[in-house]
């Protein structure tokens, strides 16, 4: 099997392990970029593309990591060591308790609630000045790998490239798991996943929760990686490149999820070329994406890299089908 | 992949050029000279970025159609930030390492600024601030950083030195909570213990609200006399419009975010509602003004459809102060050169602003004189005066 | 008694900004079941359009809000073609991320175009612009106009999809598009009227405010987020309850904003939706029909 998916992705991390020995500052610090997103987008895909909850509030995990992680640093003196990990933990719990209102609704409703959320968040940003510094933001302390023999934006880099193979397969190994499956049948029909005895109210929680923990790790490398937190990282327009990176990439598919998460991030960075026209380019490039790319790349990489497999073919099918409405009316058109 | 294996390509490229320049200071060629800026060209922040960049860019034609400075011409490389602390690193680093250029002349979102002058102070590149306002830039000062903004502190404490000198006695606050409202709202706090008095009311509008209708009522209960607006003009339009509506008529100050008094009188729209409204300016004019006709001609001509606005003021300011430390740095141009340049301008008078610049190594806020304007409503606009605050 | 007389007529005001949003986006979802994320864009285009044919142009009011109107209409049905049509069988998020990918190119092109023009281009209103006394308080009287203007649209269109034969046919679309299909209903079609329907809208709403709120290429975000809110507290396919949502939301960032603090004004909002749609998942004017299997 001379391509297959294996190896494609194998090619791609022995380029990730070796950009450091010819990557100048900004080639490095753009390779860093794209592999936090990769960890957002995982972790996002799997809330939206296997579990199907059109939520909106990823943005703000992303920040709650990113806080958690400077702040327990900065009040509480704690070493970046335990602080990084810990504001995983913290956007784990937050996104867990953000499935009860998941509960209760579903499609543009939940959308709503999550994007209000994602606004609350953002107040308690600007607005609780004695612990997160208000709008100003603040600078987190220097971050150093010794007694590794690398300098911090290499030694930074290396961690983030490690965290996303382990939590490639971590996610990999979710949703080929039973839980992986309950998500799917979630998603296709709530009904008939309660039927078939699946606890809703577990597996919504489960789904938040592990969405959560990627954005809050990946928060937490974001705010080493700018030394600084400010509110306006986190707000909707990170929103609107986290979700295109899934929908680039491929919704329901891991590896469509690393790969997206590369070309969104590249892309942005060479829309830099077209000075003053980036809004325009990048509104261009994802109606062109969502239009001739449906499925996103990782349809396109199944129909012509010879061997590519993906486990468990979860591409929905039926639009309504993927994101469960309330009403019982189609929601998109039937031609 | 495709994507990923070009940009390595690309990579690999960009080395072999860098690895071949000459031995030129970075960005210096015997007759060129290449500077960077960056800004939001994007996003609600292009007001503070690529507006100045378009003033920058029609001095350096003048410059270069006069031959440029010891005969090389001055070359403008733009990169956006969308006032994102991210996307204001990347901007800077591709600046420094990969476009390589000699200098740097922006910095428009605060908190873009802010984030990136880490970044900035270890690349040791000569940088000139043309409208990043927080005290955090330029306090404590790196040795490369310059900036010709009037800093967040300087307005601030301007504002409340006006409003106690015209006699206020109840003064209040309104601000916008986001970084740049934030930038001023703590050293105006701190001017206010200074002086041993506290704000009757202090009040929060959004950057874009459509109302003010409660914020004027609380203000009205608190009896304020003055107040000082920490505000864009959109909300400081929407607020002096709802305060005329409820008759309320304090004095009410704002600073350079609102420069232009005529403009300002338009978007409130409600007769002589603006009659009690003075603000401050770091540049001299305003757009309308006729010693303003050369550089609105080359504007309008440059950017065909724009109108001259104030922002395009700040970056024409900022370049000219650029273009005198480059002429004083010599023929033979070294980073440190340009840097001591900088750090040794005194008394540079420029066409638009409205004290003189003045840096030092150790304070490098080089411009400390706002100037006050007024206009009365139908009438003329007036420069009241100015305050020079600071040590 | 005042104050508080005062706080409702402002947050009414407001909330009738946020209703005429809103009513752009419940008309398209009516018939497609999608969100437009581009509607608050289309708001600030046409807006601009409206600006440069009465303010730059001298055209008469009239003439240039019709004409506003007009652009509108064909950059909705010009959306649905590009952006909707096509891919109207992909799962939602795609669908959304096409109606950004058109928000961001208007965004863009509006700043391009008129946004080295000045920050915040104003609108001469076409009242009076000295402030009246309505009972015991004082208005704008263009904020009259803005709710006179929400009123009619609303009644216009809740009456267009009861009495013309076009809005039956929407309003069967919207039921059930697979039964309109099935009488004879040319459904793409539908989906193209609403899609201009919904941007002609957005254009009304955008000459008639824009004295109140200036013109600038950001302002459509902040208010398609209103808009949204709005139109999903209200039941999302609801025009009296879209109307309904976005005074709710007025009012309550304008009592949060004179009895607690202006500081909470930005946040009352999404508490209230919070609230709302814990206790009625599916919004206030909206009733729950069988559950989809």
């Amino acid at each position: 099997m001379p391509f297959g998916r294996r190896n494609v992705l194998l090619a791609l991390l022995a380029i990730g392990v070796i950009v450091p020995a010819f990557a100048n500052g900004y080639q490095l610090f753009v390779c860093n970029l794209v592999a936090i997103y990769i960890l957002l987008a995982i972790g996002l895909n799997i809330l939206v593309g296997y579990a199907g909850q059109l939520a909106f509030a990823n943005a703000a995990m992303f920040g709650i990591g990113a806080y958690a992680t400077g702040l327990l640093q900065v009040h509480l003196g704690w070493p970046f060591w335990a602080a990084f990990p810990s504001g995983g933990l913290i956007a784990a719990a937050v996104g867990t308790l953000l499935a009860l209102p998941a509960l209760r609704m579903s499609g543009l409703y939940l959308a709503l609630s999550t994007l209000a959320f994602a606004q609350a968040t953002q107040w308690v940003f600007l607005h609780w000045e004695n612990v997160t510094f208000g709008a100003g933001g603040f600078k987190t302390p220097p971050l150093s790998f010794a007694p590794l023999p690398v300098d911090k934006p290499v030694g930074l880099y290396y961690l983030s490239l490690v965290l996303v193979v382990l939590l490639y397969f971590f996610g990999r190994h979710v949703v080929t798991s039973r839980i992986g499956r309950a998500f799917v049948a979630v998603r296709d029909s709530e009904v008939a996943a309660e039927s078939l005895g699946i606890d809703l109210l577990r597996y919504k929680a489960l789904a938040f929760g592990i969405s959560g923990f990627y954005a809050g790790v990946a928060g937490g490398l974001y705010s080493a990686l700018l030394n600084f937190v400010a509110p306006e990282g986190y707000d909707l327009f990170q929103m609107i490149i986290q979700k295109s990176t899934i929908v680039v990439g491929g919704l329901g598919s891991i590896a469509g999820s690393v790969i997206g998460a590369s070309i969104i991030i590249l892309v942005l960075e060479l829309l830099r070329e077209v000075k003053g026209m980036q809004e325009i380019a990048f509104g261009a490039l994802l109606v062109g994406f969502v239009l001739f790319m449906r499925g996103g790349l990782i349809t396109v990489l199944r129909r012509y890299v010879r061997g590519w497999e993906e486990p468990l073919r979860m591409t929905p099918r039926d639009p309504t089908g993927a994101l469960p409405q309330s009403e019982a009316r189609p929601s998109a058109a039937d031609k | 992949m495709g994507q990923r294996l070009s940009g390595a390509a690309v990579l690999l490229a960009a080395a072999f050029a860098a690895s071949a320049a000459t031995a030129q200071a970075p960005g210096v060629t015997a007759d060129t000279i290449k500077i960077g800026t960056f800004g939001a060209l994007t996003g609600p922040g292009y007001l503070y970025g690529k507006l100045p960049m378009n003033g920058v860019e029609v001095v350096f034609d003048e410059i270069n159609r006069a031959g440029g400075i010891n005969g090389r011409k001055l070359q403008l490389v733009r990169e956006d930030d969308r006032c994102d602390p991210t996307a204001a690193i990347g901007a800077v680093k591709k600046l420094v390492e990969q476009d390589q250029v000699f200098a740097i002349i922006g910095g428009g979102c605060s908190n873009a600024t802010f984030a990136a002058k880490d970044t900035l102070e270890a690349s040791k590149v000569p940088t000139l601030i043309f409208a990043s306002v927080h005290d955090g830039i330029t306090i404590p000062p790196a040795a490369n950083i310059f900036s010709t903004a009037t800093t967040s502190t300087i307005e601030s404490q301007a504002q409340l030195a006006y409003a106690v000198e015209q006699g206020a006695k109840k003064i209040a606050i309104v601000s916008m909570r986001d970084s740049w409202g934030r930038a001023r709202y703590t050293p105006l706090i701190e001017a206010f213990k200074a002086k041993n008095i506290k704000p009757v009311a202090d009040e929060e509008l959004s950057p874009d609200a459509n109302d003010a209708t409660a914020q004027v009522l609380r203000l009205k209960a608190a009896g304020a006399d003055a107040v000082l607006l920490l505000l864009y003009p959109k909300p400081a339009a929407i607020f002096i419009r709802d305060a005329q509506k409820l008759g309320f008529k304090p004095l009410s100050l704002g600073q350079t975010g609102i420069a232009d008094p005529a403009a300002f009188e338009e978007q409130v729209g409600v007769p002589g509602a603006t009659a009690n409204f003075r603000t401050i300016s770091q540049v001299r004019y305003t757009p309308e003004d006729p010693k303003m006709d050369k550089w609105r001609k080359l504007v309008e001509a440059k950017f065909p459809g724009d109108r001259l606005s104030v922002y395009n003021l700040f970056g024409i300011g900022s370049a000219e102060v650029l273009v005198e430390a480059l002429k004083r740095a010599g023929k033979d141009l070294t980073r440190e050169k340009m840097t001591d340049a900088l750090a040794n301008l005194k008394d540079v008078n420029t066409e638009v602003y409205a004290a003189p610049i003045t840096c030092s190594a150790t304070d490098h806020r080089c411009n400390k004189g706002p100037a006050w304007m007024a206009k009365e409503p139908g009438g003329p606009i007036k420069v009241l005066g100015f305050t020079v605050v600071g040590q | 008694m005042l104050l508080f007389s005062y706080l409702l007529m402002s947050g009414v005001t407001t909330g009738a900004l946020y209703a005429l949003v809103a009513l752009g986006i419940v008309v398209v979802n009516k018939a497609t079941g999608v969100i437009n994320f581009a509607q608050g864009e289309f708001f600030m285009f046409t807006g601009f359009v409206g600006w440069m044919l009465h303010v730059q142009f001298g055209m008469n009011y009239p003439l240039s809000f019709l004409l506003a109107v007009a652009v509108g209409f064909v950059l909705g049905m010009l959306t649905d073609r590009i952006a909707f049509r096509p891919i109207a069988k992909s799962d939602i998020v795609s669908l959304v991320l096409a109606t950004v990918g058109i928000g961001f190119i208007l965004k863009g092109l509006a700043r391009v175009i008129w946004g080295g023009k000045a920050d915040y281009l104003s609108f001469p209103p076409i009242t009076s612009p000295d402030p009246i006394m309505v009972g015991p308080v004082m208005v704008i009287p263009q904020q009259l106009a803005v709710l006179a203007g929400t009123v009619i649209i609303m009644l216009v269109f809740a009456a267009f999809f009861r009495l013309t034969r076009a809005g039956k046919m929407m309003q069967a679309t919207a039921d059930n598009s697979r039964a309109a299909l099935l009488v004879g209903i040319r459904t793409d079609r539908i989906y193209t009227l609403a899609f201009g329907t919904g941007a002609a809208i957005a254009a009304a709403a955008a000459v008639l405010t824009a004295p109140l709120t200036l013109l600038y290429p950001d302002i459509g975000f902040a208010f398609f987020l209103k808009g949204f809110a709005a139109a999903v507290l209200g039941g999302l396919t609801s025009l009296p309850g879209a109307v309904l949502g976005g005074l709710i939301v007025g009012v309550a960032e304008s009592l949060a904003g004179g009895y607690i603090h202006s500081s909470v004004m930005e946040l009352s909002p999404f508490l209230v939706i919070m609230v709302v749609l814990v206790l009625r998942p599916s919004g206030l004017l909206s009733f729950r029909k069988a559950r989809r299997i």
